[in-house]
């Protein structure tokens, strides 16, 4: 086939987009950079691992049901999904992970010309979503290291059609209060859409951090993701939903890919659901992490930022892509945050006591020092 | 030198024959002139383009199908010569190429080493696909800075960081060459205009801190040179003591606008007292001279934009050594092939394509093609070289690509020393040779 013509086929917006490249795989790295061991503290997994009930339906998952097509609209999680929130089953739309229901609400709302509004070091996929769809992103940044409310507010314009804010943010852990995101929303008004993303929402332990489902009721411009990776350590089978206003989430399902989440990733997020225990023992896991990782940047004398979520911020004195190769031949990943526009800060996942143990070793050996 | 072309670019088909002649010079003085480059300048370009054509026409008696194209960089117009290899002889493409244009014989002075004088910029670059492009740059003609005395810094108690304004990136080019040694920065700063049409381009960015009252303490600007690389002019700080937050803050506005594109790495040839600690890496040194032509040694800084997923090179056995010590020191993982020639057969003749930065007396070879001519066409290109005065010489070898490594021994023979390895600057990475001491 003869591809002179390809460029004039493509996009100027896709054009200049440049593809996000994953990591790759363990035993790559490991061999590349000379490892035996890979501590995994780059993607703010849960070394816990699903919980016991989602362990057993994966266990047991029977071969022969992998010939057959899964519900191509997560219809028992959707129902499970409704009882737990008190909400109608329509008002969820389960995605393959949450990263796929970005790309429903901004194909369901954008078209050329519009825009959308998000902060500028955040989770990077809102901007890349909407960037390399054809639509604007408007990049407000962090004040004091959170989502600028007033700053956002200011972008809007009347192409403006959807606003994300990440609740608590990733990866700085800042939050919006009950009372902020409410206020925020009501400067929004109901002629836009304003999507929450709550990824990392059972880890927070904080009185006024808003439980965003509970205010589609009041606030139907409202869109909550959530995902099953974190907390429920499900990344592997990437599964995430939304949650919004009946009306909203119909005009979503419209542009939402079925069949897209696969029979077991469904099952285990079902089973993993109501399973408080893990989040406890998660929590706590967690605290005592930070608390650990607190006391040993002290130590180094190494600045850090400790907010919401099972990761830190750290700040470091050399470039974080030299720290991550050096850290990287001591079997330590962690994830670099210029591509977040935080130059020389890296982002630590909150792991078990022997992971923290490499890491801060790692550190006083080839970075601090 | 990125493209600049759209549909709308005007464009010329003609062969190679010298009748065509009148009708290039006819388009590249109407291009020239539509892209507001002025009549002396314009001349230039015409003559060298004249010279470029009858080069290329003498080089091949068959008659090719040329394409050419004119646009404007807004601080430059720019000629580009599609030429559909293999049908050219690239051997033509070397400095030291002879080429008989009468029954007399051969001159020396002619064809490529005229055009070069005449341009700021000649450039070949190897498509992916068959062909090459020959591109010739003009730039303006811009004023030099005027009144300095009257640009004057006070220290700032507190500053933003913004994108500049056309007036305020030409008071910043003026005040640059007023607080740093000309040797530490790039030749364009004594021209605010031509500064500002650069980034009037697109071709540079720039970010500026301001003060109350819009009083400017600093400055950095950035410019992509190559498919994957970004060099920082800068930070440049006026009048503010160091270490100064504003330098790591001017750099966050660089590193932030490229922090999401396709750039893998961030490179600092110009470093000045400003840099903030931490941020880069020293990449190497090479030997560069000042106007008056007194060497003096320099340090060039990188830091990688991403995690480094690791790669492999090729590498001669010859240079293995340097790369082993040079990828321990930076840290970075490469897996390492050798590439020597075992007797198969290869390319008569070798071509090295000549780059000239006059403004920096810089010089820099790089291979296109490793022939059996490859270690006398070296030789040749030296000592062709060598007569320009204080000239550093350098030559990029693209370890992505096993044939150039081929030039290796040859150049460790003929007084070349690997200086610096960058990262991910070509196909893989780009080895630095430099010649030492050319002047002698």
């Amino acid at each position: 086939m003869n591809l002179s013509c390809l460029d004039s086929l493509v996009p100027d917006y896709v054009k200049c987009f440049e593809a996000y490249v994953p990591s790759k795989p363990d035993h790559e790295l490991k061999k590349i950079y000379g490892c035996t061991v890979l501590h995994r503290l780059n993607n703010n997994e849960n070394p816990l691992g699903p919980p016991p009930a989602a362990q057993a339906v994966i266990d047991r998952f029977p071969p022969p049901r992998a010939s057959l097509y899964p519900s191509g609209d997560a219809y028992d999680l959707r129902h499970r999904l409704a009882d737990r929130f008190g909400l109608h089953p329509d008002q969820f739309l389960v995605g393959n992970g949450a990263n796929e229901v970005i790309g429903f609400v901004i194909k369901a709302f954008c078209q050329q010309g519009d825009n959308i509004v998000t902060a500028d070091r955040t989770f990077a996929v809102y901007e890349w979503v909407a960037r390399f769809s054809g639509f604007e992103a408007r990049l407000v940044p962090l004040k004091d290291f959170g989502f600028d409310d007033g700053g956002m507010s200011a972008q809007i314009d009347e192409r403006t059609k959807i606003l994300f804010v990440c609740n608590p943010n990733n990866p700085t852990g800042t939050y919006w209060s009950l009372d902020r995101l409410t206020r925020f929303l009501e400067r929004v008004g109901p002629r836009r859409i304003v999507v929450v993303d709550e990824a990392y929402c059972e880890f927070v332990d904080q009185k006024d951090y808003p439980d965003g489902i509970r205010l589609i009721r009041d606030y139907p411009q409202l869109v909550v993701f959530r995902t099953f990776s974190k907390m429920y350590a499900l990344a592997g089978l990437r599964i995430g939903y939304l949650a919004g206003a009946p009306e909203v989430v119909d005009v979503i399902r419209k542009t939402c890919v079925v069949y897209s989440v696969n029979v077991l990733a469904q099952e285990a997020a079902l089973a993993a659901l109501d399973d408080e225990t893990h989040v406890h023992r998660t929590r706590e896991m967690v605290r005592e992490g930070k608390t650990y990782l607190s006391q040993a940047l002290n130590r180094l004398g190494l600045p850090f930022i400790c907010g919401e979520g099972n990761f830190m911020m750290v700040k470091l004195p050399i470039s974080d892509t030299l720290a991550y190769r050096k850290l990287m031949t001591q079997g330590v990943m962690i994830r670099t945050m210029t591509g977040f526009r935080f130059p020389n800060w890296i982002r630590v996942t909150v792991s078990h006591r022997h992971a923290m143990d490499a890491f801060i070793r790692s550190l006083a050996d080839q970075v601090a020092s | 030198m990125p493209l600049l072309e759209t549909e709308h670019t005007p464009r010329l088909q003609v062969c190679t024959d010298v009748a065509f002649l009148p009708m290039l010079t006819g388009f590249v003085e109407k291009g020239a002139e539509l892209f507001g480059l002025a009549p002396t300048q314009a001349t230039e370009l015409t003559l060298a383009v004249e010279e470029i054509f009858a080069y290329l026409c003498q080089t091949d008696r068959r008659v090719q199908p040329l394409d050419i194209r004119c646009s404007g960089g807004g601080y430059y117009v720019r000629i580009d010569f599609l030429l559909p290899a293999p049908a050219f002889n690239m051997r033509a493409f070397n400095l030291t190429a002879s080429v008989p244009i009468t029954e007399a014989g051969g001159m020396e002075e002619m064809g490529l080493r005229i055009a070069s004088r005449l341009v700021d910029r000649l450039q070949l670059t190897e498509s992916d696909g068959p062909g090459a492009r020959l591109s010739l740059v003009k730039e303006k003609s811009y004023p030099p800075v005027s009144n300095p005395e009257r640009l004057t810094a006070v220290p700032l108690e507190s500053f933003a960081v913004t994108a500049p304004h056309p007036e305020e990136l030409k008071r910043i080019a003026q005040m640059i060459p007023l607080a740093y040694q000309p040797h530490l920065i790039p030749s364009f700063f004594g021209f605010p205009g031509k500064v500002s049409d650069m980034v009037a381009s697109g071709e540079y960015r720039a970010a500026i801190a301001k003060g109350d009252g819009g009083r400017i303490g600093g400055g950095i600007l950035w410019h992509w040179t190559g498919a994957r690389t970004v060099q920082c002019l800068g930070p440049y700080l006026f009048n503010q003591q160091t270490p100064h937050p504003m330098a790591e803050a001017l750099l966050e506005a660089c590193i932030g606008d490229i922090a999401k594109t396709q750039a893998v790495c961030l490179i600092n040839r110009y470093p000045t007292d400003a840099l903030p600690p931490g941020h880069f890496e020293p990449l190497g040194s090479w030997t560069g001279y000042t106007p008056a032509g007194t060497p003096i040694e320099r340090v060039a800084y990188f830091r990688l934009m991403r995690e480094d997923p690791g790669a492999s090179v090729w590498c001669h056995p010859a240079l293995e050594p340097f790369l082993r010590k040079e990828y321990r020191r930076l840290v970075l993982p490469r897996e390492i092939f050798p590439a020597e020639n075992l007797g198969e057969s290869i390319p008569a003749f070798s071509v090295l394509w000549t780059e000239f930065d006059r403004s920096q007396a810089q010089v820099t070879l790089r291979p296109l093609r490793f022939g059996a001519d490859a270690e006398t066409n070296l030789i040749d290109h030296v000592r062709l070289l060598t007569k320009e005065p204080a000239t550093g010489v350098f030559f990029f070898m693209d370890l992505g690509r096993p044939r150039q490594t081929l030039f290796t021994p040859h150049l460790l023979t003929h007084g070349f020393t690997p200086r610096a390895v960058l990262p991910y600057a070509g196909d893989g990475d780009i080895v630095i040779f430099q010649l030492n001491d050319p002047a002698s």
